[in-house]
């Protein structure tokens, strides 16, 4: 996960929202939002799928069934 | 024959059949919420991350004041009767009430537990503010500025929406995953209206007799009726909506979809989404200005407050995929929220794996 645009104290933020929500995973902070930019990142939630060749597959998808579905075509390609 | 006589090439006259975003204005951090006074041609807002409302000038587009509220303002209303404006705490637990002309603060109310939402009964003279944390609707004189009782609601109850013409209150439970109708007048609930999942706000159109409920994490706003609180539909519309405004004719709603940086236009006699505009970064709410029909947006991520032209018209054409689908992922190198090391993309090299790009508001 990649927290962005948090305006103040971005890794306090950040900490208190994974404590909240139990975010077990890597967390890293966009401070500046600079990598969300080079990427067209306008929002969020949004979620980039990238395949092993580091090809991104798609971008958004952030309700369950989009997620769930993009997620399972990404795992079925070789 | 000068060149000031000759006829021009083209069309004599052109019309411009698109909308324009005229203007993205610098307002402060995290702005959450607008609200237009067309009579003093002002627009304030809520900037959750400066703990401040600004006021703007719509014309020029620059701020007027810069009112210090409590911490973390979401929403804003105004009160034309007594030109109060009314924000939301929630990180104070408190709503602060400013002098409208001025900016100068005139009180602040405890409230209870993280208000977020904040509705507006103008006959009733009352403020409601929905509070997350404890799931209570408190309710507030507007002209004596004091708490005047409590409706209970459920977990999540930030958004609040007041259907004036029937003195009904609405609440989206956001944890709950519900909402919940309570009496305007005599603060009791009245029972629940069902809504999808992640209900985050709610709006009401009492001329058209129907309550708009966005759901983030579907990303669809239901119409429910207020006359008997049948959902009558689902319109989908774009990622995480999450604010909305209905125009004074009822004929369209603008949906603000944070997700997207976009702003969803909807025909609500046709029940379908028309076209999208583009604004700034993770856009909270949206108003319209009665006197241009110019739209106006607050872009949480940006900092800023859009001014779009016309937005009842469509624009330029949007991609069908986002750019970057099929092209190599650029390399990124962050610190770990835990630790502090810095992380880069290569340690992702030939694995599967998805970015969810999120903020804490």
């Amino acid at each position: 996960m990649i927290n962005v645009w948090e305006n103040t104290d971005p890794r306090q933020e950040a900490e208190n929202f994974a404590a909240v929500w139990g975010l077990g995973g890597t967390v890293l902070l966009d401070r500046t939002g600079e990598y969300a930019a080079r990427l067209g990142i306008r929002g969020v939630p949004t979620n980039v799928l990238v395949d092993g060749r580091g090809i991104v597959r798609a971008v958004g998808g952030t309700t369950p069934d989009e997620l769930h579905a993009a997620v399972r075509e990404l795992l079925a390609d070789d | 024959m000068d060149h000031h006589d000759r006829p021009e090439q083209g069309p004599a006259c052109s019309v411009d059949l698109s909308h324009r975003v005229r203007r993205h204005c610098p307002v402060g951090r995290g702005p959450e919420a607008v609200v237009v006074d067309p009579g003093r041609r002002r627009a304030y807002v809520a900037c959750s991350r400066s703990d401040a409302v600004v006021a703007l000038d719509l014309d020029r587009g620059v701020a007027v004041w810069t009112a210090p509220v409590g911490r973390e303002p979401i929403p804003v209303i105004l009160d034309l009767p007594t030109r109060r404006l009314f924000t939301a705490d929630a990180r104070s637990d408190t709503v602060t009430v400013l002098d409208a002309d001025t900016g100068s603060r005139l009180t602040q109310i405890p409230v209870g537990a993280y208000p977020a939402g904040l509705g507006h009964h103008p006959g009733l003279r009352r403020v409601y503010a929905g509070n997350p944390a404890d799931g209570t609707v408190p309710a507030i004189a507007a002209d004596r500025l004091v708490v005047v009782g409590t409706v209970p609601a459920e977990l999540g109850a930030g958004s609040i929406a007041v259907d004036t013409r029937r003195d009904r209150g609405y609440s989206a439970n956001f944890m709950a995953g519900s909402g919940t109708v309570f009496d305007a007048d005599a603060l009791t609930p009245l029972g629940t209206v069902a809504v999808r999942e992640g209900p985050c706000k709610v709006v009401p159109d009492p001329a058209a007799g129907l309550l708009y409920g966005a759901s983030s994490l579907h990303g669809t706003i239901g119409r429910v009726s207020l006359e008997d609180g049948t959902v009558l539909d689902e319109l989908p519309v774009e990622r995480a909506p999450v604010g909305m405004c209905v125009d004074p004719s009822g004929g369209r709603l603008y949906v603000c979809n944070r997700g997207a940086g976009t702003v969803s236009v909807l025909d609500t006699r046709a029940g379908r989404e028309t076209h999208r505009i583009t604004v700034g970064n993770a856009p909270g709410d949206c108003a319209l200005d009665p006197a241009t029909g110019t739209l106006l947006v607050s872009n949480a991520g940006s900092g800023t407050v859009s001014f779009v032209d016309r937005p009842w018209l469509p624009g330029p054409a949007q991609p069908a995929v986002h750019p970057l689908v099929g092209r190599s992922l650029p390399g990124f190198a962050l610190p770990d929220l835990r630790g502090g090391r810095i992380r880069t993309s290569r340690e992702w090299a030939e694995k599967k794996y998805v970015i969810n790009f999120f903020a804490s508001w």
